[in-house]
């Protein structure tokens, strides 16, 4: 396969790479010239509008650096990544091995898992809002009923929750589609695996450990660097729900970026971290392939 | 297949161990933890706009009065012509320039090849708010005028990335004898295309309709920096114009009728195409 | 097979071309049966803000534009504030931007009229008549380099709504310095009524407070404060400056007159809090009228007087600002329609004017419509033509700088350990970095 296909293929002949020119036009108009143009921008003093700039070198990337703003921003991007990647694999994996047991009404709980991540990000941010409303908000009316006083529940307004909260509608709107994944992949195992496994005397849970988890290794693989991926790129819930606040503590890598860029009007500065965020996305993704793909093949 | 089929008969015969009462019990309050919330926007919806009551006691009122109000203010049968149209067409460009660009990727193997799969593969990571002011610079090199199809460009370039990957790791599985068959048979290259491999690519594309009709459908960025006019915005657009702000606070319960009537169109079409929803997003993922 | 390849390369080339062309023609036609075919020029015009019942600038303003121009179409969209701001930079930097649009006094916010002016997207508006007309403080709030650039709508008050009824049970008269203020919060909260709520949530808020202070503790020594800011002269360390603001402004919080979970409440849900009857104060802005007048659950008589952050036996000063401003796009195909049509507007004679001033009900002390204007500004009107006010800090400083004093100042009163020192030294770091200095 690899080798010995140096011939030219008469079946496959080169030209065929013209079927790619239509998306390469599209890739390569809307969206490499344009990330090219704004590591040239990342080097001047540009606002956005007004084209008069000047080139400033490196003095943005030292900005961000000595202000603390990357550091920050980095910091809450990886913990809600973290907390993502965490919550809605485990979650989906747990849910997704739940429902692979045979039971009744299996389609009704896979719908409602799956029904959140139908909704635009703008109407659940909307409707997370209002579940974390400190004073009449869902969880709050809940709590009153147990005798806690209103205006106490307040994740948003902390500095200490405010990141987990948003985290968590990511996890909620997230879970579903992870977890139908995961079903898929389960649903590929070998059922005759674990009854030989079930007749050498193993427990439920060396079962899991030792056959099914190594079997949907390639699905593990896929849904954790989906999730990565998405985690990194966090922005929704940040820009919709606390507008980076309280503080800063919620302002993850894409909201500093847009709040740079269109608040503070510095399409440099801007820039400058875009180019330090896509470099911290792709080593991120790069290295978590490596190590799961050498986990795969341990397993 | 045989295996489904072993499947599903034992899927019948499960008994009821404690283990498994236990399992329902955890399953049932879990679903209504997750549902709660889109009981609650429900309720509300179906309240009159003025009706401020405790959200908790759950459908005390249905009047319909929210959802009118919310309906006209929308203009929504044009929103949602708008986004159907937008997301259909999408859909359909993205699915052919990505089965294109997928077929040499995976039947020509050359460095090249590699190449222009990781070149297309990079492009996943990358987010879009990043880099919209230079894309916006580049619609004004090109004179693109903002137009209810504009975003359309924006829509089918984000979904390159995704869409190219998976149909190349499906592209993988279709064997090639059946092309060299084909070939021997005169069949040319783009006949064998259109008529060979893409038949086979079926799964692969239901997949991407879906995850991919569900971001267009959902987004409401790209509309918003590429349409000028209220009469062509899409549902997403339509449903910031009941985002409060200091001089107009959001009626919580017109806001949630414009909620259920953006999301819903997607929920008939789930509820209709469930199977190949599910499907469609396990294989995807699975496959690619 | 040459053949073959010959067709193939001309479909994929089409189909490329077809699909990047085909988005432009396609619409080219569309626009042209909406518009042009008739004969009729579309001019487009955006909007900041959230549309409301009988909107006025959505819902009637078109109508009326439409009725005096008979050629024209007015297409009209209104946005909340950030998309307005990341719309109106792609659209600029698309060159699509609509002929009419929204923009903020001075240096006010992402669509300041300097910072548009300045990179020469807007159309020159000095000569037109009805500017000629406006009072010397409302063109120099829309002027760069000598040329004004916007239409003035009016004025935009910050000040403090409270609730008369609760003043009235608790023999509590307006106060008129910071220390009859505290006493009256004191009161208030010794008679178990929360004294001010505020949604710091949404942390602009914390502009409202502290502006006011600052037309009290630093304009009125200083008037030039900003300028010498820009200069280098002035430093937001500076002793006696913000240091002392903040310091005031903090007490509140400190003294627990301001809400314990006001961090966790958005200013939507401090305005329901006052209007239903949970508190006796809150500071907010003229802009803040119908929300804070809409029906609670209680009923009380609204009031709306300046923070007194006076020292005894010093003047009290209103924060009064300009309100934003109407500006023409200077790409725009239609510049002179456009402006025929704000001559029109703000002439003060044309139904658009009567239109505008019955439905906006503009808060203006010129002009017709100042006859009208409702009597709970109609004290800091006086405050302004007396020259006892000064505008909203933020104005003068490059946008972006109020941001990082609203973090930072949020993270003060959620106890993060950040003190006053902190918040004036990263204004300054945050000024230096944003004016390029």
């Amino acid at each position: 396969m690899k080798r010995g296909k140096k011939k030219k293929s008469l079946v496959f002949p080169g030209r065929m790479y013209w079927f790619m020119i239509p998306a390469l036009a599209f890739f390569i108009t809307f969206w490499i010239i344009p990330v090219f143009q704004l590591f040239y921008y990342s080097m001047t003093n540009f606002n956005g509008i007004n084209y008069n700039y000047d080139f400033v070198g490196m003095k943005n990337y030292l900005t961000l650096f000595k202000e603390g703003t990357l550091i920050n921003a980095t910091k809450n991007t990886l913990i809600y990544t973290v907390i993502m990647v965490a919550a809605s694999n485990i979650l989906g994996l747990a849910l997704a091995m739940a429902l692979n047991v045979k039971i009744r009404g299996k389609a009704f709980f896979r719908t409602v898992s799956f029904i959140p991540a139908l909704f635009s990000a703008i109407v659940v941010g909307f409707i997370w809002s209002y579940v974390y409303m400190p004073n009449g908000g869902m969880i709050s009316s809940i709590l009153e009923l147990f005798g806690v006083q209103e205006g106490t529940f307040n994740v948003l307004g902390n500095y200490k929750t405010a990141l987990y909260a948003i985290a968590l509608v990511e996890v909620w709107k997230g879970f579903g589609t992870t977890m139908l994944i995961y079903l898929a992949g389960l649903q590929t195992v070998d059922e005759s695996l674990i009854e030989a496994g079930r007749i050498d005397g193993c427990s439920e849970w060396q079962l899991i450990r030792k056959i099914k988890l190594p079997l949907i290794s390639a699905t593990i693989t896929i849904n954790v660097i989906l999730s990565i991926i998405s985690g990194l790129k966090a922005f929704d819930y940040s820009f919709i729900m606390t507008n980076g606040g309280p503080g800063k503590s919620t302002n993850t890598l894409m909201f500093t970026i847009y709040k740079i860029a269109f608040n503070d009007q510095m399409m440099g500065k801007a820039s400058a971290l875009s180019v330090v965020a896509f470099i911290v996305i792709i080593l991120i993704t790069v290295c978590m392939l490596i190590f799961m793909n050498k986990r795969e093949v341990e397993l | 297949m045989k295996k489904r089929k072993a499947y599903k008969e034992k899927e019948a015969t499960a008994k009821l161990t404690p283990g498994i009462i236990l399992l329902y019990i955890i399953l049932i309050l879990f679903s209504l933890l997750i549902i709660s919330p889109l009981l609650i926007v429900l309720s509300s919806a179906l309240r009159e706009p003025g009706n401020m009551e405790s959200p908790l006691l759950l459908f005390r009122q249905f009047s319909l009065e929210s959802f009118k109000s919310a309906f006209t203010q929308m203009n929504y049968p044009a929103q949602l012509m708008n986004s159907i149209l937008i997301t259909v067409l999408s859909v359909v460009i993205i699915i052919l320039l990505a089965t294109m660009a997928a077929y040499p990727i995976t039947r020509i193997k050359r460095k090249a090849s590699r190449f222009f799969y990781f070149f297309f593969i990079a492009g996943l990571v990358i987010p879009s708010q990043m880099v919209i002011v230079p894309i916006a610079q580049m619609f004004r090199n090109l004179s693109i005028p903002n137009t209810r199809f504009t975003p359309m460009i924006m829509f089918v370039t984000c979904s390159l990335p995704f869409s190219v990957f998976l149909f190349s790791g499906f592209m993988k599985g279709v064997p090639e004898e059946i092309e060299e068959s084909a070939y021997l048979d005169g069949c040319g290259l783009i006949k064998r295309f259109f008529l060979v491999v893409f038949p086979l690519l079926k799964p692969a594309t239901v997949s991407v309709a879906i995850t991919q009709g569900m971001w267009i459908w959902n987004d409401y960025f790209f509309p918003m920096v590429f349409v000028s006019k209220s009469s062509q915005y899409t549902l997403p657009m339509g449903m910031i114009q009941f985002l409060g702000d200091k001089e107009n606070p959001a009626q919580w319960n017109t806001l949630f009728a414009a909620c259920v009537l953006c999301a819903i169109p997607l929920i008939v079409v789930f509820a209709v195409m469930q199977k190949q929803f599910i499907n469609g997003i396990a294989a995807g993922a699975v496959k690619g | 097979m040459k053949r073959k390849r010959l067709a193939a390369v001309l479909l994929t080339g089409m189909l490329s071309m077809g699909l990047l062309a085909g988005c432009g023609t396609e619409s080219t036609d569309k626009g042209g049966d909406e518009g042009e075919s008739s004969g009729k020029k579309t001019i487009t015009m955006m909007f900041q803000g959230v549309t409301a019942e009988n909107d006025f600038e959505t819902t009637v303003l078109p109508g009326l534009i439409e009725e005096q121009f008979p050629d024209v179409t007015v297409e009209i969209t209104k946005l909340p504030d950030e998309q307005y701001y990341t719309a109106l930079k792609t659209k600029l930097a698309s060159g699509e931007c609509p002929d009419i649009i929204k923009v903020q006094p001075r240096h006010a916010g992402a669509n300041a009229v300097v910072s548009l002016a300045e990179a020469g997207y807007l159309e020159p508006l000095t000569d037109l008549e009805f500017i000629q007309e406006e009072p010397d403080s409302a063109k120099e709030d829309m002027t760069y380099d000598g040329e004004v650039y916007a239409a003035s709508t009016g004025l935009s008050i910050l000040g403090t709504w409270y609730n008369k009824d609760m003043f009235e049970e608790n023999n509590l008269e307006i106060p008129t310095n910071w220390d009859e203020f505290l006493n009256c919060c004191k009161v208030l909260k010794d008679a178990g009524i929360q004294p001010i709520v505020m949604g710091d949530k949404d942390m602009f808020v914390t502009q409202f407070g502290l502006y006011q202070i600052a037309a009290n503790q630093l304009y009125p020594e200083n008037p030039d404060y900003d300028e010498q800011l820009a200069s280098g002269d002035a430093s937001f360390t500076d002793e006696g400056t913000w240091d002392t603001i903040l310091d005031m402004y903090n007490t509140l919080y400190e003294e627990g007159y301001v809400d314990e979970s006001s961090l966790g409440l958005g200013q939507q849900q401090a305005q329901q809090k006052f209007i239903d009857g949970e508190a006796a104060m809150t500071f907010d802005g003229s802009f803040s009228h119908a929300a804070v007048c809409a029906d609670g659950s209680a009923e009380f008589e609204r009031g709306f007087f300046p923070l007194p952050a006076n020292d005894e036996g010093e003047d009290t000063y209103a924060c009064i600002a300009g309100a934003s401003g109407i500006a023409v796009y200077s790409g725009s195909e239609n510049k002179d329609i456009c402006k025929e049509i704000l001559q029109s507007w703000f002439g003060g004679e044309s139904d658009i004017y009567s239109g505008w001033a019955d439905n906006d009900k503009p808060i203006i002390s010129w002009g017709p419509a100042s006859e009208n204007i409702d009597p709970l500004f109609q004290l800091f009107a006086d405050m302004y033509n007396e020259g006892k006010s000064y505008y909203f800090c933020n104005q003068g400083w490059p946008s972006g700088t109020e941001n990082e004093m609203e973090a930072k100042f949020s993270e003060l009163i959620g106890g993060q350990g950040t003190t006053v020192k902190d918040i004036t030294e990263s204004m300054q770091l945050k000024y230096e970095d944003l004016s390029g200095n």
